[in-house]
């Protein structure tokens, strides 16, 4: 008997979403069948790349970065810089130092760098906050209001704040919200049912449904991403047909593989090069699970991961 | 398996409001009862324009081109015993969000109805009856295997036949409850659709206690494999049951707003 493929086409489609604006601006999500299964279906948005960077600056300990912001001495600066990497589509910028158990820096304070990013660079913006729930609420607020008309997404509106950044960056200045939920689909799509009846639409709604570092439970997102792709596309689920952003370097530069020293552990190698390697080996995972855009740090694995996008969409 | 489907019961010239509007051609009250079933959840909307002997293409036109056209064609069941008016119904009909339902065939008088909905690529619900309800399962069952027969020889894929084993009232018929849910057991084994008005069971109770008896029987027949049921997609309750089902059936992925917006 012949072999039949069975297409995986859906009669559903994942929502597009927009950020930024001119030129430069992206459209995430888009595509009705799994990912990377071009020969099912077109996936008219490749998944994106994006460039983290923190208002904390540049971390001066691997060498390889070090180099690449050389020169770059603000935030905006090195934006300009990131903006320039191979294979970039957008910049994230993650407001650590905002957080009131560490720098606590002033929403004023960050508003002006979010503003000075915004000048320096044409590249669509991705905000991300401190992780504290009522001084990100804040912050994204002010942030928001600041950079009206650049069409922002904010990564991400959680369960203890997404009335306050919905209502704020979401309805008020007409930017996109993020919906994190930290790998819990049933989270995942209550964030966004809650947030359409406070008068989201669904088509400004980016999830970030969480990730690990690859082998640190990873088998979770996975469960996680496929579930949440089901629902969407075979099941028709509109409550989960929101593209989905996953920061990466957030989550891999904090593994012992990224953090511990040649000279401790010398039968491992080179850091930065352990350190750009579960950074892909995590981007790679990720989006072959359903993401629809990742945040990567280092330019050597923005470069890798946007060429295997390219080769495979 | 998938999501249990609901066929919205509303528009049927059982209701005066609607016959008066179906007669006079008043679009309004039409419309409003459909996009208040869609809403609840229906996934068809039935349209039942009584026998309408007289105007019956006319009128079944008329009502499919109005529901379609203000309701982004919704799937419609064309119920009538007038056959040249579902006919003339499916003529206009929009099949871009699903084909149209026949309702409805038996084995007896009105085998006719597989024929009409196999020469229009229509889905057809078969009642398990012939002329007289089943006497027992061996019957209904052998009714099942003529209308399948028949609807297979012509062309039809089996999943277009929805079989409706016909619910009878607890008060009178209660020794016969546990029939009719064997029977959607077999045609469920079988691996083919159910349907049914489901809420024939609780005619004659106290209006308290339809809708409990409703979803708790719902409940039952869905375990059974029940796969669509004719009922009222406004009644709370019942959709309560078909929200709740559907994700213990884990064929919708469970949130804790789940039923936030029933009301």
């Amino acid at each position: 008997m012949a072999f039949k493929p069975a297409s995986q086409k859906f009669n559903a489609t994942i929502n597009q979403v927009e950020i930024g604006s001119g030129d430069k601006k992206i459209t995430l999500g888009g595509e009705c069948t799994l990912p990377f299964y071009t020969f099912d279906a077109e996936i008219p948005n490749a998944p994106k790349v994006g460039v983290e960077l923190t208002d904390l600056g540049i971390d001066e300990t691997l060498p390889g970065l070090k180099e690449f912001y050389a020169g770059a001495a603000t935030v905006a600066e090195q934006a300009a810089k990131a903006a320039t990497m191979e294979g970039a589509d957008f910049i994230s910028i993650r407001f650590e130092g905002a957080d009131p158990n560490g720098e606590n820096k002033s929403v004023d304070e960050c508003v002006e760098i979010a503003k000075a990013v915004a000048d320096a660079t044409d590249m669509p913006l991705v905000i991300c906050g401190c992780k504290n729930a009522e001084k990100d609420a804040d912050l994204f607020n002010k942030i928001a209001e600041a950079l009206a008309g650049k069409n922002v997404l904010f990564l991400a509106a959680k369960e203890e704040n997404y009335k306050t950044v919905g209502a704020s960056a979401g309805l008020a200045y007409n930017q996109k919200v993020g919906a994190e939920s930290a790998v819990d689909i049933n989270l995942a799509k209550q964030l966004n049912v809650v947030l359409g009846q406070l008068g989201v639409k669904n088509e400004t709604i980016v999830m970030n449904v969480g990730t690990a570092t690859a082998g640190y439970g990873f088998e979770y997102v996975v469960s996680t991403m496929d579930r949440v792709k089901a629902a969407a596309l075979s099941q028709n689920d509109a409550a989960l047909q929101m593209p989905i952003m996953t920061p990466i370097a957030s989550e891999t530069y904090n593994v012992k593989e990224a953090i511990v020293s040649e000279e401790d552990f010398p039968e491992w190698g080179d850091r930065e090069t352990r350190a750009i390697d579960m950074e892909i080996t995590t981007a790679a995972a990720c989006l072959a699970s359903g993401s629809n855009a990742v945040i990567l740090k280092h330019p050597a694995s923005v470069a890798t991961i946007s060429k295997m996008i390219k080769e495979l969409v | 398996m998938a999501k249990f489907i609901v066929i919205g019961e509303r528009i049927s010239t059982t209701a005066p409001s609607i016959n008066k509007a179906l007669t006079e051609r008043d679009p309004e009250p039409i419309v409003k009862r459909a996009k208040e079933q869609i809403a609840a959840g229906a996934a068809y909307i039935d349209v039942n324009i009584g026998p309408a002997e007289s105007d019956g293409e006319e009128r079944m036109k008329w009502a499919v081109q109005l529901i379609q056209s203000e309701c982004d064609n919704i799937p419609l069941a064309l119920d009538t015993s007038n056959a040249k008016a579902i006919e003339a119904g499916i003529s206009v009909y929009n099949r871009s969000k699903g084909k149209p339902i026949v309702n409805s065939a038996d084995a007896g008088d009105r085998i006719g109805y597989i024929d009409l909905a196999a020469a229009n690529d229509a889905i057809c619900i078969a009642l398990c009856s012939k002329g007289v309800v089943a006497a027992d399962n061996d019957e209904r069952m052998a009714f099942l295997q003529e209308m399948l027969e028949r609807g297979l020889g012509l062309g039809m894929e089996a999943e277009d036949l929805w079989f409706d084993p016909l619910f009878l009232v607890i008060k009178g018929m209660q020794d016969k409850q546990m029939d009719i849910l064997e029977a959607i057991k077999m045609i469920s084994d079988m691996g083919l659709n159910t349907t049914g008005g489901l809420s024939n069971n609780s005619n004659g109770m106290p209006k308290e206690l339809r809708q409990i008896f409703d979803s708790n029987l719902l409940a039952m027949a869905i375990m059974n494999g029940f796969t669509s049921a004719i009922v009222n997609p406004n009644d709370k309750r019942l959709m309560e049951t078909v929200r709740v089902t559907d994700i213990i059936r884990n064929e919708v992925l469970y949130a804790d707003s789940c039923l936030d917006d029933l009301n």
